[in-house]
């Protein structure tokens, strides 16, 4: 017997019969080897049956020596079935475009948070962002990616330590640390204060305790500098010594600058390369060719498209070629000397605090082995001394 | 009297041989599950056909088949498949 399921995508029809001789035209129908089958009979001269759509010229030739009426109720199939679409074709119309549209809406930024931020700083933030094109109502392949927005938002905006960006779905969600945190309230266990390193004493300011030490003192690492032991003996008070101590200290530094370097320089030329990526395989939508860079640095930005929640397996693909040049930087003797002076000192100024201050700054050593400048130089600093040291007591 | 001579060959024949009778000679082989299908290989055409009732042409008489709700499910040149609820069948030898 034939196989049925395939009727369904050749498309058959329902045929209504109705005559005296309706089993003679089956007969005959049959005998010509047409495939026919759901035969029933409705009232006592009609016969419903079904049949391929594609013999019906066979079932007008019979007919004719028939004396039965035929008559076509109804088409199935997919033939049938495209031919109501195409009929009704606002209806599939009206899908694609609602379909387009949730594709888009899904697409878009719709929201933007901040959190943990002050309204200032979270103004300074949605300023930015707005600069940057983020804003409500956008599609968010036009957008910088994550990355990108959070890179740049550090970078502009001072008052940001950190700033996390993640996307969710169509929201940005900004969590923010800002720079300026409420100040460690200090301790104020019994404490001494004694000195960090070896220095002399500057400046003294001793809010609380019993300073030990006078100004343009030597003090060695450890030293006691401000006690926390007050009154006098017989009726002594411990308390937690608070002050500021700033003393003179030395540090050295040696610096290598090499008198000729080499750089890696992109210089400005960068090409856009647009794909559509499906699984591992890239279709190129725009910017094809190779624009012959002798070097070139690649970066490859891929966006996944969305719908509603749900990722799709298609993403968007740019690919960006920069064009890089070699440079070589050379120094003269005086050039890298001063150049050194500066590295040593930005150097320095990464271990010391912001009150701190060079004061000195002397070169003790310059030679030149190997095309390298090589420097030696002594700094004074001022800076301060003091740390707490807790008094344990003991019972 | 050819015929009946070749007729008696063609018994003659399945019976030594062994083979499916309704091959040699032209007999309905007829297949029912339970009620519910009847499945009639060799037949000769359909002659009448209604809910209750459908009797088939077959080399020698007819098959009369009766019960209910008849539905032809498929019918080919020599093979039909009824459903519905069956109830008698009969050979009705002329």
């Amino acid at each position: 017997m034939k196989n049925q399921w395939t009727n369904y995508y050749t498309g058959y029809v329902k045929v209504k019969a109705r005559g005296k001789g309706a089993e003679r035209l089956i007969n005959m129908l049959t005998r010509r080897g047409l495939h026919i089958w759901d035969v029933k009979r409705v009232g006592s001269e009609t016969l419903i049956f079904h049949m391929d759509f594609r013999d019906i010229p066979k079932l007008r030739q019979v007919m004719r020596k028939s004396d039965c009426k035929v008559k076509f109720m109804q088409g199935k199939g997919v033939p049938f079935l495209m031919k109501r679409v195409m009929n009704n074709s606002g209806f599939l119309v009206g899908l694609i475009a609602f379909l387009l549209c949730i594709f888009v809406l899904s697409n878009m930024v719709w929201g933007i948070e901040v959190k943990d931020a002050k309204p200032a700083t979270e103004h300074a933030i949605r300023k930015e962002l707005d600069k940057m094109g983020v804003k409500i109502g956008k599609v968010q392949f036009f957008v910088d990616d994550v990355d990108t927005i959070q890179r740049k938002l550090s970078d502009r905006i001072g008052a940001l330590t950190w700033v996390g960006v993640e996307l969710k779905g169509t929201t940005y969600h900004f969590r923010v640390v800002e720079k300026r945190q409420p100040k460690e309230i200090e301790k104020t266990s019994p404490q001494n204060l004694v000195a960090s390193k070896k220095a002399i004493i500057a400046h003294m300011f001793v809010e609380k305790g019993q300073s030990k030490v006078n100004v343009n003192d030597y003090v060695g690492k450890g030293q006691l500098l401000v006690s926390g032991l007050i009154g006098k003996e017989d009726k002594q008070e411990i308390v937690s010594a608070q002050g500021v101590i700033k003393g003179k200290t030395w540090y050295n530094a040696e610096v290598k600058i090499p008198m000729k370097t080499k750089f890696s320089v992109l210089n400005g030329n960068e090409t856009n390369k647009h794909y559509l990526k499906m699984g591992d395989f890239s279709l190129p939508v725009w910017g094809f060719g190779d624009p012959g860079y002798n070097k070139q640095e690649k970066e490859t930005t891929i966006r996944p498209f969305h719908f509603l929640q749900w990722e799709l397996p298609i993403s968007y693909k740019q690919v960006t070629l920069r064009s890089k040049e070699d440079i070589v930087r050379s120094y003269t003797r005086e050039e890298a000397v001063k150049e050194g002076r500066k590295m040593a000192k930005a150097e320095l100024n990464k271990h010391l605090d912001e009150e701190d201050e060079i004061v000195e700054e002397k070169i003790l050593h310059e030679s030149m082995e190997n095309g390298k400048v090589k420097l030696s130089i002594h700094y004074q600093v001022i800076e301060d001394i003091a740390i707490g040291q807790p008094i344990i007591q003991g019972d | 009297m050819a015929r009946n001579w070749g007729k008696k060959v063609k018994q003659l024949m399945t019976k030594t041989m062994d083979l499916p009778q309704d091959v040699m000679m032209d007999l309905p082989r007829i297949t029912m599950i339970g009620q519910l299908h009847i499945y009639i290989e060799n037949h000769r055409g359909l002659l009448a056909f209604s809910d209750s009732e459908v009797r088939l042409m077959l080399k020698n008489g007819q098959l009369l088949i009766k019960g209910s709700s008849f539905v032809i499910k498929t019918i080919l040149p020599e093979e039909i498949m009824l459903e519905g609820k069956i109830d008698k069948v009969y050979f009705i030898n002329e």
